[in-house]
């Protein structure tokens, strides 16, 4: 097991505003191993953005511990608050990057002043800085728009100078913040492939906050859920992908609840007896076997595919499929253990679930 | 052009260029106060507009108290209309220059008067900066001088200049004003010179000679300002 870089333990955020208390984040904990891309998910105003703002202390938490690279931050477990001292911190905060939504870059700069701006407390001199600063708009693509202002830069491009800007400490860490939410949807695959690209070439872990699901499936290897201020289900992509617990996580990947949607259009027949709607979840290798022939060949299952769908998680395709299977119970239940044995999920409908009225 | 002069303008010939009363020493006078008080009021308005964005509730320096200090101060003197505080702060401008009267004792209140209405546009045009940006460069590991100059006052540069261009205008007002404790100057020259004197010819040029002050103040702050702007507009 790899070791972990982030350690978000029992974290609460309290805002006290006028008389009353706000608890954006509630014993929260969080844990980030290197490399990993986390993504973190949840609609707006879930906590998501306070939570990762603790990482760098831009949030002070209320209690709970803050660790980070083996540095502890923040701690406050029975009363007692222990905060790194702020000339330290600020050294710490070089090793963590951030982007934001609205790129946050110094207008009044260009876009090479705004990376050598983040290497203003380096040991390089000027030239040196200079020259790393040209380097990283290189490494992001953009090195032709070096001494141009951030305001005749397209959004996309604005946010590679942000990026840039973010490395130019070399972090560890790198946090998102809706990095991706302000632009269009080829500027957004873009930048979310240039993440996944320097997470695989630096080895830089990834925090990933979004209400994009779409995001997350494309590059996170782990996700949490956020709602109201707490993480209402965490795992790997896949897991969450394929077994989606709570209701908010079933709405975020869409897929089952997007099909149910799909399916609840069409007036579907009365289903027989000795008939069942089940979804089967298929992945990587799986997907390409004849599961229905052998069904019906060796269990004497018919399946009838009312629905399907794949998408890519990562870089693995997973499929879903609505079947009507239709055996005597003894058949069914022997061809599901068969399913299950070759690595489909599989969950029965009910058939409630589907209807139209 | 001198003949044109005497015949439409007397007053205006009489007093002369050089000497007691000349134009010379009026505009060099009005150049004066409004320099030097700019300089001076201009430094302690700034102060203070700084102070007031870093310690206001959400500022990154965020305190209570010190905002409170920087705050009251500037709504103090800021309620003081100009003319009473020439009067009111005399025994300090006595312990400052050493006399109460004179062009060089008009700095005092002159200062005073604009640094608290300088202090609140600095106020606003800091503001104006996206508190994103702010948290972009706490997120770099920035420190606080490196926060207060290259994020506040270069991002909010044209915005500076525009607040302090309109700051100047109301100073040359004010030293208009600073003549009530013998401190020369064009508004002097107005008011001493021609109002009182019924040479309306005397006013009519002073007048001209403040606007044309004024004038050159706006043009250049306005070009200042347009080229210091990379902003979207």
């Amino acid at each position: 097991m790899a070791e972990n870089i982030i350690e978000l333990d029992n974290i609460d955020v309290t805002f006290q505003q006028k008389k009353r208390k706000i608890e954006a984040v509630k014993d929260v904990s969080l844990h980030v191993e290197k490399g990993d891309i986390y993504g973190v998910v949840g609609y707006s105003g879930a906590g998501k953005s306070t939570l990762v703002r603790v990482v760098n202390l831009l949030q002070k938490p209320s209690a709970g511990r803050v660790k980070v690279n083996g540095d502890v931050f923040y701690e406050n477990l029975n009363g007692k608050e222990t905060v790194i001292d702020s000339k330290k911190l600020r050294e710490k905060r070089r090793k963590i990057g951030m982007i934001f939504q609205r790129f946050n870059l110094l207008n009044e700069q260009t876009a090479v002043e705004n990376v050598e701006f983040a290497l203003k407390h380096s040991n390089l001199k000027e030239k040196e800085i200079t020259e790393k600063a040209l380097k990283l708009l290189e490494l992001v693509g953009l090195s032709e728009r070096a001494k141009s202002y951030p305001a005749q830069l397209s959004g996309g491009e604005q946010q590679r100078v942000a990026i840039a800007r973010a490395l130019a400490n070399d972090p560890e860490i790198l946090i998102s913040d809706e990095a991706t939410s302000a632009l269009d949807p080829k500027n957004t695959i873009q930048i979310l492939d240039l993440l996944k690209d320097l997470n695989a070439r630096l080895g830089v872990t990834i925090i990933l906050i979004t209400h994009e699901m779409d995001a997350v499936k494309r590059v996170a290897n782990r996700v949490a859920v956020m709602e109201q201020g707490q993480i209402i289900e965490k795992g790997t992509l896949h897991e969450i992908f394929t077994q989606p617990k709570q209701q908010l996580t079933k709405e975020f990947v869409g897929g089952s609840l997007e099909a149910i949607a799909t399916l609840k259009t069409y007036h579907l027949a009365k289903l027989q007896e000795n008939e069942k709607i089940m979804q089967l979840i298929f992945t990587g290798a799986t997907i390409s076997e004849p599961i229905t022939i052998k069904l019906y060949r060796d269990f004497n299952v018919e399946a009838n595919i009312i629905y399907s769908n794949i998408e890519v998680l990562g870089a693995t395709p997973v499929g879903t499929l609505f079947v009507i299977i239709k055996g005597i119970e003894k058949d069914r239940q022997a061809a599901i253990a068969f399913l299950k044995e070759k690595g489909i999920v599989v969950h029965q409908i009910g058939e409630e679930e589907l209807s139209n009225d | 052009m001198i003949e044109f002069f005497a015949k439409y303008f007397p007053n205006v010939v009489y007093q002369g260029w050089t000497g007691d009363g000349g134009w010379l020493p009026a505009i060099g006078e009005t150049i004066y106060m409004t320099f030097w008080s700019a300089l001076f009021g201009g430094i302690l308005g700034l102060i203070f507009g700084i102070g007031l964005v870093l310690t206001d509730s959400n500022g990154i320096l965020s305190n209570r108290t010190a905002f409170n200090f920087f705050d009251k101060i500037v709504s103090f003197f800021r309620a003081i209309p100009f003319i009473i505080l020439l009067a009111f702060i005399a025994p300090v401008t006595q312990k400052i220059v050493g006399t109460q009267i004179g062009t060089t004792a008009a700095l005092v209140p002159l200062s005073l008067g604009v640094f608290p209405f300088y202090a609140r546009q600095v106020q606003v045009a800091l503001e104006s900066v996206d508190r994103g940006i702010v948290e972009a460069a706490q997120s770099l590991g920035a420190t606080y001088t490196d926060i207060i100059f290259e994020v506040y006052l270069k991002e909010s540069r044209s915005e500076l200049v525009r607040v302090t261009t309109v700051t100047l205008i109301s100073l040359i007002g004010l030293t208009a004003m600073a003549g009530a404790i013998g401190a020369g100057g064009l508004g002097n020259m107005a008011i001493a010179y021609g109002y009182n004197r019924f040479a309306t010819d005397t006013t009519m040029v002073a007048t001209l000679l403040v606007l044309i002050f004024v004038l050159l103040v706006q043009v250049t702050g306005d070009f200042l300002a347009r080229i210091l702007n990379h902003r979207k507009k």
